[in-house]
């Protein structure tokens, strides 16, 4: 690790994917402030535009114009990703932006994105967090699996709820398809879907039952694997009047039902000064360091850094 | 991971097997409030028969375990089953006794959880704070605490092992009919830390009037 804080640890998994169920439902705002937040508190903190549709983390952290960004690592002009990695005015603070993306790159080949993620891994910072595209696009699944840990954020809505279980069982059918390998789940998925249609897509569950009759041994190691997730689940723009146990009962429902570990780890306030802060490409966090929204936040980062503001600024 | 077919109704509303009526009945109100139609947290991930399957499992589990004589039979099962002890069984019977204290007092761990269960009620429910924020109670401001929290003076009276005309006694005012001053603020203390209260605070904001 660069960073002189010695709360940073190798343990834990410091890339940090951040993916919902919708557009709109605060990703690149929750990434931005928590950027800043970690950068503040002493940790070297990366943000990547992983939203390769609709790149705009470049946009809410005030650089309009960014000189470089992923699509030069991928198209080759730079030979490794550290180089398109950009200084942000804020200390400890980097950025890899997502703009200047042609437009078809949201479809990557397999390989090119095999390569953004390994070299990802190779980065060498506190904190990566990254941006990441809308719904269950091959995009957000990949980056979900690939380190067995990302934060979900969703909205106290139905739709965004509908959106988020629906993100939760990709994440679990593909990672029961990584165990088993192509030809084993594709004859298992098979099998289960003769006995109900929506096994597959809809109930990712009925196949994990499914192989534990046929190989209870490879269906209790995906079930460990299920429970060792380090996935989070933040609720964003929660309101007054909503219920601010909606993001427990979400993950209950999840451990319970799926059997997969997903941490609740707070509600983020609605506050209709993000907006004008994004208009004004300015931080919100900064602006209204004191508003319930910032004190959310900063609860949000003691759950993934496990040390509160205090205690990482003394250091 | 059990599936839902195979958890038993302890399992299924996530309770402890000496759980008392009261316990039962606050799982299943938040069980149901998490798997019912209009319920926003479970919102697609069942589908409409998943759902009452749920819901049945969960009214056949609260209704037998509300029933003493049902309860009793379940367990028995689960004892021949070798999932129960019966050390660990919900002894509801036993504290009939009668007696003003129990000698043995199993429901400790039990008067525990209901009290850590309370505390969070207590603190945020804005009728009880309204009752609290005076510097004199009465026993009508105790049953009205009583009454938010759902509790019955029964359920008080097992948990503490104080004859429940004794707690009466105490929210009525009718000082007289406890056998004497040094157990009237016993009781009351008991009373008071059952249902999550500091039980310091009660007895002297009580007590206060008695001796004004
Ligand atoms: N906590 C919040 N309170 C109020 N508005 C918010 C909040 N979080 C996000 N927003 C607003 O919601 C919109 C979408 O946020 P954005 O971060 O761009 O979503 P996403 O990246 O998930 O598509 C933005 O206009 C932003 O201003
Ligand atoms: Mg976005």
């Amino acid at each position: 690790m660069n960073s002189t804080n010695p709360y940073s640890s190798d343990f834990m998994p410091h890339i940090w994917p951040i993916g919902g169920g919708k557009g709109g439902t605060g990703k690149s705002f929750l990434t931005s402030n928590m950027g800043i937040l970690l950068a503040r508190q002493g940790f070297k903190t990366l943000l990547i535009d992983a939203d390769l549709g609709a790149p705009n983390l470049h946009t809410i952290v005030g650089l309009p114009n960014p000189a470089i960004s992923l699509s030069d690592f991928l198209n080759k002009r730079v030979p490794t990703l550290q180089e398109t990695v950009l200084e942000m005015p804020i200390h400890n603070l980097f950025l890899i932006s997502g703009a200047k993306n042609k437009l078809d790159i949201a479809n990557l080949a397999h390989e090119q994105k095999m390569k953004v993620l390994r070299a990802v891994s190779r980065l060498d910072y506190d904190y990566i967090l990254l941006d990441l595209g809308t719904g269950t696009s091959f995009n957000t699944i990949d980056f979900f699996t690939i380190w067995d840990s990302g934060i979900f954020v969703c909205n106290p809505e139905p739709t965004s709820i509908e959106n988020i279980y629906r993100l939760i069982r990709s994440v679990y059918a593909r990672k029961i398809r990584q165990v088993l390998k192509i030809d084993r789940f594709r004859s298992l998925a098979e099998k289960a879907e003769a006995q109900n249609p929506d096994a597959t897509i809809h109930h990712p569950e009925y196949l994990l039952d499914m192989l534990k009759t046929i190989d209870p041994e490879q269906g209790a190691k995906i079930e460990r694997i299920l429970k060792s997730f380090q996935f989070k689940l933040v609720l964003n723009q929660v309101r007054r009047q909503d219920n601010p146990k909606i993001g427990a009962l979400v993950c209950k429902i999840v451990e319970k039902h799926l059997g997969m570990r997903i941490q609740f780890i707070g509600n983020v306030s609605f506050d209709e000064r993000v907006h004008e802060a994004v208009c004004r490409k300015e931080s919100f966090v900064d602006q209204y360091s004191y508003s319930q929204a910032t004190l959310d936040l900063k609860v949000i980062i003691k759950a993934i850094t496990g040390v509160t503001e205090e205690q990482a600024v003394a250091s | 991971m059990k599936k839902l077919e195979d958890l038993n109704f302890y399992e299924l509303l996530e309770l402890a097997f000496d759980a008392s009526p009261f316990e039962v009945h606050q799982a299943y109100k938040e069980m149901t409030q998490l798997y019912h139609d209009d319920s926003l947290a479970s919102y697609s991930f069942f589908s409409r028969e998943e759902r009452e399957k749920i819901l049945a499992k969960l009214d056949e589990a609260y209704s037998t375990l509300m029933d003493e004589k049902r309860r009793s039979r379940y367990d028995q099962l689960l004892i021949e089953r070798g999932i129960l002890e019966k050390s660990t069984q919900y002894q509801g019977e036993r504290m009939k006794l009668g007696l003003m204290y129990d000698a043995k007092r199993p429901s400790t761990n039990t008067a525990l959880r209901i009290r850590e269960r309370l505390k969070p009620i207590v603190s945020s429910n804005p009728v009880i704070q309204e009752v609290l924020a005076s510097d004199v109670l009465s026993g009508r401001d105790l049953k009205k605490i009583r009454d938010e929290l759902g509790i019955s003076l029964e359920e008080i009276s097992e948990l503490v092992k104080v004859r429940v005309v004794y707690l009466h006694a105490i929210e009525d005012d009718q000082f007289e009919k406890t056998p004497s001053r040094i157990f009237l603020k016993g009781f009351l203390r008991a009373y008071a830390q059952c249902i999550g209260l500091d039980a310091d605070m009660v007895a002297s904001r009580y007590l206060k009037r008695i001796h004004d």
